[in-house]
């Protein structure tokens, strides 16, 4: 079995077992906590809260909206960005078709996957710059914040530098970290990306039951 | 006599660039257009090759000087006007290979050897009464942001474009020829994809930093008395002269770096290959100059001048720091004096 044989295979097999367990476990486990019962009585729905504090989390506040124009811009560029790549990627549904799924939809041309990896990537680079050059979030970021973003980056940066297909070795390369990327997810903030549903959800819920307008 | 030997090989290779260079203003009439002479064999005719000298053993230099550079009448007939045999790609290979091949690398590493020695001379400037625990701010979030976002993407492209040009010499001998192709590829591509980053980077580091950066009397001062690197003060606003001339370098070189980039990452914008070679030369030359420098920007930024890494890190500087690099900018900013006592 070669290197790449076995990244592609047995351990991208662990890896993805891991993240999906391990994701699935923490979001039961946060929902399993539940919420102190409010003996008060509702004044409007927590669930029309539960959405709306979801959606109203999408769009920045007035006040706000100037000041955090480019975290904003960075933010959903990064994030839509990856989400495109990832997901309509030519390679990556490729992959996923053979290994996993078993049939495929319709994937970006050369010019759109490129084009969508350089708005992730400089989404990414605007945020993590931001983390280290604002010094209250250089002050609340974590050791795993950094470890998330570096290892995404490298995880991106891998599967670039692999995009000419000229060597086994990069696609390995690629397939090594992002097996990495994936067992480390379900243990850190990067949980956000499903537990951002939660969170919002959860302050929608308590503001809309009190009948505040978010 | 060496002295004159290794004088006329950099002549040498001068008057090759400058070949390169002329070859841009030439008019396109230089444009060839070969007909075969009339004795000329088909061999895809059938016809068996003839024996291997059947050129004879010796070689016919002028020959191939006419079809160079001579009188192309002699060989193709009086209708053209211009050169039988274009040699601007060999020329192009020289320059590349001999000059910015071998040469050019070693500039960033001379750099960081004056650097070294220049600390070990003369140590990290200090504050020179202590830091007053008093800041003012400096730089917006939005400028500091837009200063990292070109530092990442300036130190991406400066790796990648590095193994790129100098993989060859430098790493295939140490590594092999498979480690380079390797490392190469990936190069290639990283450097492609964040090309289009650095425009983006680079105008928005022009719209942040423009203001201020435009040279002044009170820059003569500074040139003057070097920076201050050597113990006498010097008076400044906002940015000093260094500060500027990299803000313009890094503008400008950064044009050059984005247009010949622009070139070679869409190579059919361009019809004439030969401004693809000499964008291939002028954007190394660029690059290199740029990172060379840059490591000089890193040093005053971090280790060789106290202080100085505040003002990118957290906006602010120190009181102290701003009456002693930047007076006139304090005094502007503050309306105190910088000459007062420091606390």
């Amino acid at each position: 079995m070669s290197f790449l044989e076995f990244v592609e295979g047995p351990l991208f097999a662990v890896a993805a077992g891991i993240f999906l367990f391990g994701a699935f476990w923490r979001i039961v486990g946060i929902i399993r906590i539940g919420r102190k019962k409010d003996i008060a009585p509702p004044k409007a729905s927590a669930a029309a809260g539960f959405v709306k504090g979801n959606l109203r989390h999408f769009l920045p506040r007035g006040i706000f909206a100037k000041r955090t124009a480019v975290h904003i811009i960075a933010g959903y560029g990064f994030h839509l960005g990856l989400f495109v790549l990832v997901f309509f990627g030519a390679f990556h549904v490729e992959f996923l078709n053979e290994r996993i799924l078993g049939f495929a939809w319709p994937t970006l041309p050369r010019w759109g996957f490129i084009l969508a990896s350089e708005i992730a990537f400089a989404g990414l680079i605007v945020l993590w710059v931001r983390r280290i050059s604002d010094p209250v979030m250089r002050l609340i970021s974590t050791p795993d914040d950094h470890i998330g973003s570096w290892l995404t980056f490298i995880m991106m940066l891998s599967g670039c530098f692999a995009l000419q297909e000229s060597h086994e070795m990069l696609r390995a390369m690629h397939m090594l970290i992002v097996d990495i990327w994936l067992i480390y997810f379900p243990f850190s903030r990067l949980m956000h990306a499903f537990t951002f549903v939660l969170s919002r959800g959860n302050s929608g819920a308590t503001y809309g039951r009190k009948g505040m307008n978010l | 006599m060496q002295y004159l030997i290794h004088m006329s090989r950099k002549l040498l290779w001068l008057g090759a660039l400058m070949l390169l260079l002329l070859a841009f203003t030439a008019p396109q009439l230089m444009a060839q257009s070969v007909r075969p002479p009339g004795n000329a064999v088909n061999l895809d005719d059938g016809t068996e090759p003839g024996p291997s000298n059947a050129l004879g053993d010796v070689s016919d230099t002028e020959i191939w000087d006419q079809f160079r550079g001579g009188d192309p009448a002699n060989l193709l007939g009086p209708a053209l006007d211009g050169q039988a045999m274009t040699t601007t790609g060999q020329q192009w290979r020289m320059v590349r290979e001999n000059l910015i091949r071998k040469y050019l690398g070693w500039l960033p590493l001379i750099v960081i050897g004056l650097l070294a020695v220049f600390y070990l001379i003369r140590g990290p400037m200090r504050i020179s009464a202590g830091r007053s625990g008093k800041t003012i701010p400096r730089f917006s979030h939005n400028a500091r942001l837009a200063h990292w976002f070109m530092a990442a993407v300036f130190i991406i492209l400066g790796l990648t474009g590095l193994i790129i040009l100098l993989g060859r010499p430098v790493i295939a001998p140490y590594l092999g020829l498979q480690a380079n192709s390797i490392l190469t590829s990936a190069a290639m591509q990283g450097h492609n994809l964040f090309g289009p980053l650095f425009i983006v980077a680079l105008v928005w580091l022009f719209i942040k930093f423009v203001r201020g950066n435009f040279f002044q009397l009170v820059d003569l001062k500074w040139i003057f008395k070097l920076g201050g690197f050597f113990g006498s003060h010097v008076s400044s606003r906002q940015f000093n002269f260094g500060e500027k001339s990299w803000f313009w370098m890094v503008i400008l070189g950064g044009i050059v770096i984005s247009a010949t980039g622009i070139l070679l990452l869409f190579p059919w914008l361009v019809d004439d290959i030969r401004w693809l070679q000499l964008s291939t030369i002028l954007h190394a030359l660029a690059a290199v100059v740029l990172i060379a420098v840059a490591f000089g920007h890193v040093y005053v930024g971090t280790i060789g001048m106290e202080g100085s890494i505040d003002s990118m890190l957290k906006g602010e500087v120190d009181e102290n720091w701003a009456k002693e690099h930047h007076d006139l900018w304090y005094e502007e900013v503050t309306g105190k004096s910088a000459k007062e006592e420091t606390s």
